[in-house]
């Protein structure tokens, strides 16, 4: 185990790293100069070379290079070019209210999907259980933005009953954070539960099927019983390896909620900073994104370990 | 169990029939010019030609319909089609040498694509080159190709322990030989049961991108520019809404459907590798 | 059992949380109610600034939210175009109309603390021409000296007469600074406004809190919060729930129905300097033909245009000035809608050109509508969206790279961009230059004669197309008061803002 944990560190850090050259290359392919941007269109050519040499631009890339992530390994993003803040108080703000939104959607997710899946598993050979099952296939089939937009239809603009969005720090006021996130939550939700309804249910039907829950049965549990007893473990490792993949595309895939919902999230800052050619803003970002997804594989792999004893 | 399968097949295949069909028509007819717009005939009412009406701009809502069915299937084809074409060699040469370094490298690499979600590459690939259908389509196709390798890996390592490929090996052959004849042919309906799944993904990740302005440019028709752009109606016109939002989710529906129909129906051996999504 | 207790736990959280906040009126931003001292209002704007520093950063996002409200200058513009006093109490024209002489009102305090005299006069316009990085800041070029005479008068001469100096004044490059406040004009502006900069959270609102040491009358509202959305329906749905009570800009008129309910809501609708142009360019081919921007202008039908783009709100004008200017002439009928015309013009020939837009909801909008009427004439445009401004400043504006390009043109008397070759329009006509010179320099009557010629050699040249004047367009709640009908300033004008109960 400690030789596995070893070598899969090395490999998460230097994924990290070839993740870090890679982002900082594409980016040099952004068109457009920074100093030229920041400047407009007026600018004399000794004041853009000036400009260019306060920013650092004016380097060759590999220094360039050296320099960010030589930063970014003491949390260090450097400043806008653009808007002259430092990116790394922005970008851990965000990140801050698009983790919130991320893990509060997984857990209406997985507050879905597990008794439904487990249902739906147990049920198989009856139409409830098809029902279930049909269901989820079509919450699967709605884009993530459509249910959020229906739900700010129905319970803001209708029922009045909820903000139709905006972000209230939860220092501000926990119980306005708190209304301004359900609807997000139940958008990110639905759909994932729906998708993880389908994952949950095989992977429950796979343990069902499995001698020692025969064996359990026959020793005169009850299926339920059976299936909460020795089942849940076996299942969950499938589970918790969607969950894992989930996680990683939602941290990015949340945008379109953070759009609907007028939430100031990452994928929010992501899109504002290509939108206004920011681009050290944009690279850490995308950094921090990638490296989040990495962290995310990593944990997964362990827990997989951790989980499902004929790998130990 | 085999009964429910087939009817799962059957509604997919009917419903990814109807897109395929829509699309096929659009080429050589549509009841109008898809992107002509005519103040005149401006939020028109259905009926009278104008089986769903019309749009703010007076464009018909059907024949944007069956255009929006082609850009669908365009992305949707180009996508997968670039994710099968990169991700099934490299799954399938990770799975023939399981223990070999390049097995390891290919896996890890996999791994790192895999951090870049859709999204995130159709952003970036958008903001270098400017937003659009292709922008969109190799950058969901890059981020499925993770998906592919996994899959076909998994098939391979399952064929590869199979007598008859043993049998091919003791009898001396080498190994590009028995991945063409003997390895892909086995994989196929596994990769055909992850195309279909993936086909799905595409259709969502481009309607999300449309909604951010990261899609399909205008006037070209997409169910997912139709959606964002009758937001501002849903109250007055709700039917703008209804109708593209509908196509996405039954077209979405039918190739997780037949997704998972065939993989019943064409190889009940190896119904343990599951689609990725 | 244990999984049904989860449910009713989920389903009680989210009825809990509902009612809780449903009687309360708004949350974020929204009226505190109450006592009259202690309101508050929330508008909704679109485009957040990048900074808070105007003078080194294009856009009109940040003069939107400060000048007038946070930075004043000595003269401002009245909603009936004329300049009035403001920090200045008068001021005295020399009989050469060379020599400016402001008289400065007494008492007034930068929100520092410090006085505001005319050393702050001088520092604040020799800035412009030291410190500035803006284009526009050339405006200024016409200021010879700025001098002190006493603490409260400041003398301005000029090196000819100019009409458009004053009127200048009146933008932000008039705005006064501190000589102790410009260390971080990005995100700490100090000015001598009714309002001052209170919170800025980025990517969400910016809140600004009356200036209790305000020389003049004392704002009505206690803070107004300006809250941004990238979306037009999540601002649509903002003032329908409650989480703001303005949409200063409304981005999709054809939803305009929702407020309809004159109970509830109110809908002010005025006239902008933004002349929403589809520009041409004139310095290469095919555009360089003057016969086949002529065409142009006579196979788009612009009431249809106007009508399905943007709902029919705004107004049709044939050149670029706005009706609220002096100078107006209605030009929309100089080239009527008629595709035989076009066809004529165009010989026969067919072309195949690159309209590239930013992507804004109305120029996106247009450009559709565009695309289709050219397409009966025998040019086909391909739409190509540049998200802005980064994307499309970069492309169109600075390099020139485009056909065709629709933007919004929205400072406030910019019809001298057409003077400058150099100019994305790539529009080059000398006696242009020369009619806008005179008018700068001539008495006011001169001024209006030149500025009308000017305007009609634009459109018989058809140096751009006129779609439509940008409406001002802003819904708020039933009880909002001191809504500006007209936004022909570079700000929102907050200082009459309130709200009753």
């Amino acid at each position: 185990m400690t030789l596995y944990l070893v070598r899969r560190l090395a490999v998460l850090i230097a994924s990290a790293a070839v993740a870090a050259v890679a982002v900082f290359a594409f980016m040099a392919l952004l068109p457009g100069d920074p100093a030229e941007i920041a400047l407009g269109v007026n600018a004399t050519p000794e004041a853009v070379a000036e400009l260019r040499r306060q920013f650092g631009t004016d380097r060759p890339p590999v220094a360039q290079f050296l320099d960010w992530s030589g930063g970014l390994l003491q949390g260090d993003f450097g400043t806008s070019y653009v808007t002259s803040a430092p990116i790394g108080p922005q970008i851990s703000d965000r990140l801050g209210v698009t983790a919130v939104l991320v893990l509060g959607g997984m857990v209406v997710a997985l507050v879905l999907a597990v008794p439904l899946g487990t249902f739906a598993a147990v049920h198989h050979r009856d139409p409830l259980g098809a029902v279930v099952s049909a269901a989820s296939q079509v919450g699967i089939a709605i884009p993530a933005f459509l249910a959020g937009i229906l739900l700010v239809f129905v319970f803001a603009v209708r029922a009045q009953a909820l903000p139709s969005g905006g972000y209230v720090p939860f220092a501000d006021d926990p119980g306005e954070w708190l209304r301004g996130l359900l609807l997000p939550w139940l958008s990110l939700g639905l759909v994932q539960g729906a998708v993880l309804t389908r994952y949950v249910r095989s992977a429950v039907l796979d343990v069902m099927r499995e001698d020692y829950l025969r064996t359990a049965r026959a020793k005169g549990r009850g299926r339920t019983g059976a299936l909460w007893r020795h089942g849940l473990r076996n299942a969950s490792v499938p589970v918790v390896t969607v969950l894992g993949l989930q996680l990683a595309t939602l941290l990015i895939g949340a945008v379109v909620v953070e759009r609907v919902f007028v939430i100031p999230g990452l994928g929010d800052l992501l899109l504002n900073g290509v939108a206004g050619r920011d681009l050290l803003l944009v690279q850490g970002v995308v950094m921090v994104l990638v490296a989040a997804v990495l962290l995310i594989n990593f944990v997964v792999d362990v827990a997989y370990r951790v989980l499902d004893p004929r790998l130990r | 169990m085999r009964g429910r399968a087939n009817a799962g097949l059957l509604v997919g295949g009917t419903l990814v029939g109807l897109v395929v069909l829509a699309a096929l028509v659009s080429f050589f007819w549509t009841p109008h010019d898809p992107t002509f717009v005519d103040a005149a005939r401006k939020l028109r009412e259905p009926g009278g030609g104008y089986p769903l009406g019309a749009d703010k701009f007076g464009r018909d809502t059907f024949s944007q319909l069956m255009v929006g069915a082609r850009t669908t299937l365009y992305v949707g084809v180009v996508a997968v089609g670039i994710a099968a074409l990169v991700g099934t060699p490299l799954g399938v040469v990770a799975g023939m040498t399981p223990r070999g370094w390049l097995s390891e490298l290919i896996m890890r690499v996999n791994d790192l694509v895999f951090a870049f979600p859709a999204l995130l590459l159709a952003v970036m690939l958008g903001a270098v080159y400017g937003p659009g259908t292709l922008t969109a389509m190799i950058a969901i196709g890059v981020a499925t190709v993770p998906a592919f390798a996994r899959v076909a890996r998994a098939a391979t390592l399952q064929v590869m322990v199979t007598d008859y490929i043993l049998a091919a090996r003791a009898a001396g052959r080498r190994r590009p030989g028995i991945a063409v004849r003997h390895v892909l042919p086995n994989i196929g309906s596994v990769l055909i049961v992850q195309a279909s799944v993936s086909f799905a993904i595409a259709i969502l990740a481009e309607a999300a991108l449309s909604f951010l302005g990261f899609g399909t440019r205008p006037p070209v028709p997409s169910w997912g520019r139709m959606l964002q752009e009758s937001q501002e109606l849903l109250f007055s016109t709700p039917r703008l809404a209804l109708w593209p939002g509908l196509a996405i989710a039954l077209a979405v529906l039918g190739f997780n459907l037949l997704g998972d129909g065939l993989r019943d129906f064409l190889d009940p051996k190896l119904r343990r590798i599951r689609a990725e999504r | 059992m244990r999984r049904i207790g989860i449910w009713l736990a989920a389903g009680g959280l989210l009825l809990a949380a509902a009612a809780c906040g449903g009687s309360a009126d708004g949350g974020a931003g929204g009226g505190a109610g109450g006592s009259s001292k202690a309101q508050s209002l929330a508008v909704g704007f679109v485009a957040e600034p990048a900074n808070l520093d105007f003078t080194s950063t294009e856009g009109a996002a940040i003069p939107q939210a400060l000048l007038v409200n946070v930075y004043e200058g000595l003269v401002k513009l009245g909603q009936d175009g004329r300049i009035v006093p403001l920090l200045a109490e008068k001021w005295d024209v020399s009989a050469d109309r060379r020599t400016y002489t402001f008289t400065l009102r007494e008492n007034v305090k930068f929100t520092g603390g410090a006085p505001f005299t005319a050393d702050d006069v001088v520092f604040s316009l020799d800035r412009v021409r030291t410190d500035w990085k803006l284009k526009i800041k050339s405006q200024l070029d016409v200021i010879d000296t700025v001098t002190k005479k006493d603490d409260s008068t400041a003398v301005v001469t000029l090196k000819r007469p100019s009409n458009g100096f004053l009127y200048s004044m009146a933008t932000r490059l008039g705005a006064m600074f501190s000589r102790t406040g410009v260390a971080d004009l990005a995100n700490k502006p100090v000015g001598t406004g009714p309002y001052a900069l209170s919170s800025w959270r980025r990517g969400d609102s910016i809140q600004l809190d009356a200036n209790p040491s305000y020389w003049g009358t004392k704002p009505p509202l206690s803070s107004i919060t300006l809250k941004y959305f990238k979306d037009a329906t999540a601002m649509n749905n903002a003032l329908l729930t409650g989480g703001i009570d303005v949409i200063s800009s409304v981005q999709a008129p054809e939803s305009l129905q929702q407020f309809a309910d004159p109970g509830r809501f109110q809908t002010v609708e005025g006239t902008t300097n933004g002349e929403v142009v589809l520009s041409m360019n004139n310095g290469r081919p095919p555009f360089d033909d003057k016969k086949v921007r002529q065409a142009v202008r006579h196979a788009i039908d612009h009431k249809a245009l106007l009508d399905t783009a943007w709902a029919g709100r705004g107004q049709l004008i044939g050149s670029m000035v706005p009706p609220t200017d002096p100078w107006y002439e209605d030009r929309t009928g100089d080239y009527p809608y008629d595709p035989a015309k076009a066809k004529e013009l165009l010989g026969g020939k067919t072309y195949t050109v690159k309209m590239r837009v930013p992507n804004l909801p109305y120029a996106v909008n247009s450009a559709q509508v565009v695309k289709s009427q050219l397409a009966q004439v025998g040019i086909t445009a391909e739409i190509e969206p540049l998200e802005f401004p980064a994307r499309w400043l970069d492309q169109v504006f600075t390099k020139g790279d485009y056909d065709l390009s629709i933007i919004n043109h929205v400072e406030p008397r910019d019809l001298g961009i057409f003077a400058d070759g150099s100019y994305y329009f790539g529009y080059d006509n000398l006696e242009f230059g020369k009619l806008l010179a005179a008018a700068d320099e001539g008495t006011e009557q001169q001024q209006a004669d030149d500025l009308k010629q000017a305007a009609k050699l634009l459109s018989d040249d058809a140096a751009a197309d006129w779609l439509f004047l940008f409406p001002n367009l802003i819904v708020a709640k039933k009880g909002v008061t001191g809504l500006p009908e007209n936004a022909i300033a570079e700000s929102f004008d907050f200082t009459a803002l309130a709200k009753q109960q």
